[in-house]
């Protein structure tokens, strides 16, 4: 049914879409490519023209961006590893049969609808205030470490915040994969004399492949935008040592005013994201091609 | 496990624990049932933060981004998938890649854009904006479930007489109502709580803030005021919470859903 009338309904109905996305994504991006070769504060009238030196500056700069991205890949890869290896271990006793698992699956899941900025602000209220009087009440030395002033703590600290308000999501997903594996695939291993973790680890991990791919990529490309919990948890602090990517960005634009220099940062942000996200793909999908 | 569950929550549990304390009591002890509990702090907050005016804002904000988002994806990838010509693959293509452009990548000449095109600096311009970010996915999730409704059902009804958009309004959209709570669900959750784009187009003036950015300032304040702080924070997340309640079982599938398929 090619008619000319149908080539024009096609259009039609599909151009509020394609607009919306060119004004609010497509355009913008363009944009901040071209200032990302310009020195603006935002309040001259006109960018100036600088090349490539940004970028340069970026490289040979005072280093904030460098420090930025190398906390960005730390907390990436620690915030994968724990969120995955929790809510997979979660979700192993989720999907037994207990009376309470709906409670619990719920439970859990409470602090991935609340809002990221107010779970920074919960935490802060937790580290610097109810700490200090659980330890009163409980003596456990760890609660007197100073989990938002230490350098060394504060990163863990960060990455603490973020498996807890998240880590509910994935446990779903893995709920959700766990549940579609064929039980007789499961008894039938243990015919054929698996026990507790050889059926764990030979039967139920490769059925659950997909589901760790799903939850693998999506904690990745989050973990790797993270913002809002730490502009309310530390501000980027102590000694700006938890200025993620993004939040370097939004500094050196909306704050330090050099919204050339800022545009750099994310397009060179953008590059590593894509290709981040890219290689991960390619992996998987040649990992399924092997199996 | 029941344990571990309540030591996980016990943190949103202090936080409305302290929010019913005077100020006294939460300096000397955070942990302590209050003596009395009392719903001043909550009096005192509400008109501060003019609460009311910041619920009604993100409720018009959240309910015009999710309608059009809604309208415009559902349709577009009703098209899109039913005419396969060279220009439909090419325009799902355009809408969406941009599902690997991280926001923050390009926030910062999106001000600029939107000043041009006045929608910063108000509600319903921030409504409109999250229609051009939320179409992608959305798009793509309406996409891939389009091919589980047998096409003989539009083609009879176009047969029959009916245009275009009339066979998707009443035969091809009540069939994606599954689908469609995904994203209503995905899209409510995403706005009613996102920070950063209200924080950089609606900041200026108390009339056009979310709830979000509100409690962000507030809490900034009354950084020290730590009774007044915790009762901010619930009332910002208390909605969220007891749509979770009404809801969860959707709520859960919706999200499932929706990662699956996005």
């Amino acid at each position: 049914m090619k008619s000319p009338r149908n080539r024009i309904e096609t259009v039609v109905y599909s151009l509020p879409c394609l607009a919306l996305v060119a004004l609010t994504i497509y355009l913008p991006f363009v944009l901040s490519g071209y200032y990302s070769l310009t020195k603006w504060n935002g309040i001259a009238r006109e960018p100036v023209f600088i090349g490539l030196r940004n970028f340069a500056d970026l490289i040979r700069g005072d280093g904030s961006f460098m420090r930025a991205l190398i906390f960005t890949g730390e907390y990436t890869v620690v915030s994968m590893v724990a969120l995955n290896a929790a809510a997979l271990a979660l979700a192993v006793v989720l999907v037994k049969d207990l009376k309470s698992r709906n409670f619990l699956r719920s439970v859990f899941f409470v602090p991935y609808i609340l809002s990221m900025t107010i779970v920074g602000f919960i935490w802060q209220f937790i580290f610097s205030k109810g700490f200090e009087d659980l330890y009163k009440i409980t003596g456990f030395a760890f609660l007197r470490l100073s989990w938002l002033g230490d350098v060394r703590i504060v990163f863990y600290s960060v990455v603490l915040v973020g498996v807890w308000q998240a880590v509910g999501f994935y446990v779903v997903l893995y709920v959700a994969g766990l549940q579609s594996i064929p039980r007789d695939i499961l008894e039938a291993a243990v015919v054929d004399g698996a026990n507790g973790p050889t059926k764990f680890l030979r039967v139920t991990l490769p059925m659950l492949s997909s589901s760790i791919n799903t939850c693998v990529l999506l904690s990745m490309i989050n973990s790797l935008k993270v913002f809002d919990t730490i502009l309310a948890l530390t501000k980027g602090g102590p000694a700006g040592s938890t200025y993620s990517a993004t939040l370097e960005i939004y500094r050196e634009a909306f704050q330090n005013n050099n919204y050339g220099l800022g545009a750099a940062k994310s397009l060179v942000f953008f590059l590593i994201v894509l290709v981040l996200t890219l290689f991960v793909l390619r992996l998987f999908r040649s990992r399924d091609d092997a199996a | 496990m029941i344990l571990l569950a309540l030591l996980y929550i016990y943190p949103i549990f202090l936080m409305f624990l302290n929010s019913l304390k005077p100020f006294g009591e939460v300096v000397s002890d955070v942990i302590a049932l209050p003596k009395a509990a009392t719903f001043q702090n909550y009096a005192d907050v509400v008109k501060r933060m003019q609460y009311f005016q910041l619920f009604s804002n993100n409720v018009i904000i959240t309910a015009i981004g999710v309608t059009g988002i809604v309208a415009l994806a559902s349709l577009a990838a009703y098209v899109l998938d039913r005419r396969r010509t060279r220009y439909a693959k090419l325009a799902y293509l355009l809408i969406i890649t941009p599902m690997l452009i991280p926001f923050q990548t390009f926030m910062i000449t999106l001000l600029k854009v939107m000043t041009v095109a006045h929608l910063a600096g108000s509600t319903w311009g921030l409504g409109i904006q999250y229609w051009g970010f939320g179409v992608p996915m959305a798009v793509f999730i309406y996409f891939n479930f389009m091919n589980t409704i047998p096409r003989e059902l539009d083609e009879s009804a176009l047969i029959d007489g009916a245009t275009t958009f009339r066979t998707f309004r009443s035969i091809i959209f009540p069939m994606l109502k599954t689908i469609t709570a995904t994203v209503v669900v995905l899209d409510v959750m995403w706005i009613w709580n996102d920070f950063l784009l209200p924080l950089l187009m609606v900041n200026g003036r108390p009339e056009t803030k979310t709830l979000v950015l509100s409690a962000y300032t507030f809490v900034g304040q009354f950084n020290t005021q730590w009774h007044y702080a915790m009762t901010a924070m619930v009332l910002t997340v208390l909605p969220s919470i007891v749509i979770f309640i009404a809801l969860q079982r959707n709520i859960v599938q919706g999200v499932v859903a929706g990662a699956i398929k996005g």
